[in-house]
């Protein structure tokens, strides 16, 4: 396990997929990181459309840097949230090949981590609960096993798989601000209206339980929770020298480049 | 579900059928019922080159992107461009209209690695009984 750290949002992911990469090549073991991050930024899928999906004059007016994930799913804007990256093999003896199945899995130590640290969470058990508000934005839809606080979603996640090994992304919100969530995600429009429709179907940390729990209580209860979910002993540890090096290529090959971040921009190709 | 067996199957859950030196590859009919719905795909451009074992695109299913790992090394020759329009055909017609990619075969001693459809069968039999 890493244990909770803020970092640059560009190097944040170049560590996720460093990590992703060396235990593909069976160089590292499985890893729980938790992370937070310097500045808020906005992270969007990996096949998410800028111009689709996001107020891009919002974000560079506003100093938002946006940086696309290797997973999938929707666009958060992170900074008021626990993020937490897992990566194991699909054919460990601890998850599965099956997409749904690990989400459901990840997802029942998250609820117990959540309940270790006052919250109760439970699971979205069929389909997808989906909303209108927010189309692009990762909290306004809920998928089977996402995770709910009184009936709100608390708890996004994605995932990456290739060769046998996955990489899930989460994000547990600490606290919520639907003005600033619906300024840069989304499209224009009735802010005001889309933040209530938001404030509607998405919770945080704070509105379930107050000031109460802070990020290391959080941190501490979730590793607890993956802990006794999975009957295992995470050992804290950070990246290894190789990770570090790859982590440093990742950042100046893809992720500090707007080939990537807002690869098929249509400002970035001239039309 | 079904396993052609005029093709060749990897390990990664892709097939190749092979015309002399052209390779076309796709994923199986056991990929896409475990992607569930597909979203989208991004494949490798036509003049790029792809190696066995190593990614030629990216698929988005509900809820995870999967890396799309090439069986054959080689020159990528075709695309096949009407998964833009309608990427449901992966679901569909996972063999035939939802080819991915068309390759000129560099090496055709790594066609050896491949699977036949019953190698295969038994391969996945193996792995869902690991579950």
């Amino acid at each position: 396990m890493i244990p909770f750290a803020r970092h640059d949002p560009f190097e944040n992911m170049a560590i996720d997929e460093a990590l992703f990469r060396m235990h593909q090549q069976e160089r590292q073991p499985p890893v729980l990181r938790f992370y937070g991050w310097k500045r808020p930024a906005v992270t969007l899928g990996y096949f998410q459309d800028v111009d689709d999906e996001l107020n891009y004059a919002y974000c560079r007016d506003s100093g938002i840097p946006i940086v696309r994930r290797p997973t999938g799913g929707k666009a958060v804007l992170h900074g008021c949230d626990l993020t937490y990256s897992l990566v194991a093999g699909e054919r460990s003896s601890l998850f599965s090949a099956d997409v749904v199945e690990t989400y459901r899995i990840i997802s029942g130590c998250i609820i117990r981590g959540l309940a270790v640290a006052g919250i109760d969470a439970h699971m979205v058990e069929e389909g997808r609960r989906g909303t209108p508000p927010g189309e692009g934005f990762c909290f306004a839809t809920s998928y089977r096993h996402e995770l709910l606080a009184g009936g709100k979603k608390i708890c996004g996640s994605a995932q990456m798989r290739a060769r046998g090994v996955f990489l899930q992304h989460g994000s547990v919100l600490v606290d919520l601000d639907p003005l600033a969530v619906c300024s840069a995600i989304g499209k224009t429009g009735d802010i005001q209206k889309r933040a209530r429709e938001i404030t509607a179907v998405v919770t945080s940390v704070r509105e379930t339980v107050g000031d109460a729990v802070g990020m290391d209580d959080l941190c501490r209860g979730l590793a607890a929770g993956f802990e006794e979910v999975l009957h295992v002993r995470l050992a804290e540890g950070d990246l290894s020298p190789e990770e570090d090096a790859l982590k440093e290529k990742l950042l100046a090959d893809k992720y500090r480049r707007d080939e990537w971040n807002l690869k098929g921009w249509s400002a970035q190709r001239g039309s | 579900m079904s396993f052609p067996d005029d093709l060749m199957y990897s390990s990664e859950h892709t097939w190749a059928r092979i015309d002399g030196d052209i390779a076309t590859v796709g994923i199986t009919d056991y990929a896409q019922d475990k992607l569930e719905e597909i979203l989208s795909v991004e494949l490798h451009p036509v003049d790029s080159s792809v190696e066995q074992g190593e990614p030629f695109g990216v698929i988005e299913s509900v809820k995870a992107t999967t890396e799309l790992i090439s069986p054959v090394s080689g020159e990528i020759v075709g695309v096949n461009e009407d998964l833009a329009d309608d990427v449901g055909i992966l679901n569909s017609d996972a063999y035939d209209t939802g080819w991915m990619i068309a390759v000129q075969i560099r090496d055709a001693g790594e066609l050896d690695t491949l699977m036949d459809a019953e190698e295969y069968e038994d391969y996945i039999e193996a792995s869902e009984e690991d579950d």
